[in-house]
């Protein structure tokens, strides 16, 4: 089941993407829609986050392109913004809260601007908007996981982007910084940003996202929730499984007659 | 006037390398200085074999190109061929040195150039080498305008750099997505590792050139919390080596380099005791507030 859309976001034709000759991605193709909640579902090593990268030109393509609004991807870098897993940095490294969130203006700056103050308004803001302002001058060495995934997520907020690609935003936070994370969700598909996140806890796939990409090396399903996520989709993403396939189908269940607790 | 010649030329020294070494640490590359001082070696001998002089500008050309070189093997290997980057510093360096220690065995037999001057350099030596105008003034010695221009290009560099130096040491897959090159930045950092490691090696030889690379930037790593607090203090503690051990030579009339090298180990050492001193303390007090609670 693979819904094209009309004027897409992002547009991505016959995508394929190797390591040392090892396929990881295999003739992906497809358009999704703008101002959407969209979620990458799929099992382990199956290139959500090679997905993610490949679009954001961080990894070589080895056949088909992508289209942003229509443009290739260098004409749009500055529509778009990336919250990398947390795990990609070294939290020991000599900053502040407050100029971690800072990076997110230097797209912008370029190499001779200085950060002004409608830079430091900005970073503010976006720091106001996860609830780490009173952290700002705290070194990064000292947040705890939640907070450390609330830096990032204000540092891509600071980019003003349109398109957001999140990496697995919501991989060992706690529950306040989740519900932070899913109300600025919320309120960014509001304005009409298109939020792009890669996903692995299926619990919470049918409360959150608009639309679903599932992905297990090549293409299963791209559309509508209501579309897409179901248990025949979900088998062929996760197939062979088995311990997986009987969590599917609880959630299933879960899915059809809700918890009235 | 030696003495001050001496030390200053160790400041300046301690100061580009330092700010460099920063970078380094950071970046978690902080052998590759160590690499490149050795691995500069044939291109040291191929720029002299070539042009048949010795004069610094000949040999930084000669030294500076194996030093990009260097970094680039480095980084292929780490990257194409998946090599743990240690290993893949520890192959080039060992490799690029001995060809040039053959290059000198079996090429330069008759002419002075030896291991002992390209690796050790000496220091004390940098006040008797001064250039001399027409008019038979002393304007002081030829080192001291070397490093002083390549301090002069260091600060610049890392001045208009900052925002990408730092951005792409934290995190270069996000600089790449903001459209930053992480690949330019890093060559760029070890180009001026390259020459500055070139220049200040003739005069201070490469045992302190390493020491300072590294040292005094891991000792401000151990204490800083903000990257310019770490820069400025990586410059202080260069500068206290640079003075302490010219002095600590002086008084057991031993090698300067040497002292120098010798004190920004002990300054390391004395701050990381005090750090671990102190974090004990730290916890004691929280666990016996936490009792408390």
């Amino acid at each position: 089941m693979i819904k094209q859309v009309e004027n897409p976001i992002i547009e991505i034709h016959d995508l394929s993407v190797a390591y040392e000759r090892k396929p990881v991605l295999w003739d992906v193709d497809l358009s999704l829609p703008e101002g959407q909640l969209i979620g990458i579902i799929g099992p382990n090593g199956a290139g959500k986050s090679t997905l993610l990268k490949a679009i954001m030109g961080l990894l070589p393509l080895n056949s088909g392109y992508i289209q942003i609004n229509g443009k290739p991807l260098e004409e749009m870098r500055h529509k778009i913004s990336y919250v990398p897993q947390r795990e990609s940095v070294d939290w020991d490294f000599p900053t502040s809260v407050y100029e971690v969130v800072m990076m997110g203006r230097y797209g912008q700056l370029g190499l001779f601007n200085r950060p002004k103050k409608a830079d430091a308004e900005i970073v503010m803001d976006s720091l106001r908007k996860v609830g780490m302002d009173e952290f700002k001058n705290r070194q990064i060495s000292q947040l705890s996981g939640g907070q450390q995934q609330r830096v990032f997520l204000a540092r891509a907020l600071a980019q003003q982007a349109d398109i957001y690609f999140m990496d697995e935003p919501f991989a060992g936070v706690d529950a306040a910084t989740e519900k932070a994370i899913i109300k600025l969700l919320g309120e960014m598909s509001a304005q009409n940003k298109t939020v792009i996140v890669v996903h692995h806890d299926l619990q919470s796939v049918a409360k959150y996202f608009d639309w679903i990409i599932l992905l297990n090396m090549r293409l299963v399903a791209s559309g509508p929730i209501n579309e897409a996520f179901t248990p025949e989709l979900l088998q062929e993403t996760y197939g062979g499984k088995l311990t997986l396939l009987t969590e599917i189908s609880d959630l299933i269940q879960k899915h059809r007659f809700p918890n009235r607790e | 006037m030696s003495d001050f010649y001496i030390i200053l030329t160790g400041t300046l020294v301690a100061i580009s390398c330092g700010i460099l070494g920063c970078f380094l640490i950071l970046r978690k590359m902080a052998m590759v200085g160590d690499a490149i001082s050795h691995a500069i070696l044939p291109g040291i001998v191929i720029a002299f074999l070539w042009s048949g002089s010795r004069d610094s500008v000949t040999m930084l050309l000669g030294a500076g190109t194996l030093g990009v070189l260097t970094t680039i093997i480095i980084e292929f290997l780490h990257k194409k061929g998946k090599l743990q980057a240690d290993a893949s510093i520890g192959v080039t360096f060992t490799w690029l040195f001995a060809i040039g220690v053959i290059l000198i065995s079996a090429f330069t037999g008759q002419v002075d150039l030896d291991q002992e001057c390209v690796l050790y350099g000496e220091i004390a030596y940098v006040p008797l080498d001064t250039i001399i105008l027409n008019s038979g003034t002393d304007i002081g010695p030829k080192a001291l305008y070397l490093i002083g221009t390549v301090l002069v290009l260091v600060i610049l560099f890392v001045s208009i750099g900052f925002k990408q130096l730092k951005i792409t040491s934290f995190d270069p897959e996000y600089a790449v997505a903001l459209g930053i090159s992480a690949t330019l930045w890093n060559y760029l950092l070890m180009a001026f590792v390259s020459f500055t490691t070139v220049a200040s090696f003739e005069s201070v030889g490469a045992i302190l050139v390493v020491a300072f690379l590294i040292a005094p930037a891991a000792t401000a790593y151990l204490i800083s919390k903000k990257l310019k607090t770490m820069i400025l203090l990586t410059c202080l503690i260069g500068f206290l080596s640079a003075i302490l051990g010219y002095y600590l030579a002086a008084s057991l009339n031993a090698s300067i380099a040497g002292a120098m090298a010798t004190v920004c180990g002990l300054i390391f050492a004395i701050v990381f005791t005090y750090i671990r001193i102190m974090s004990k303390k730290v916890t004691k007090v929280t666990k016996f507030e936490s009792v408390k609670a």
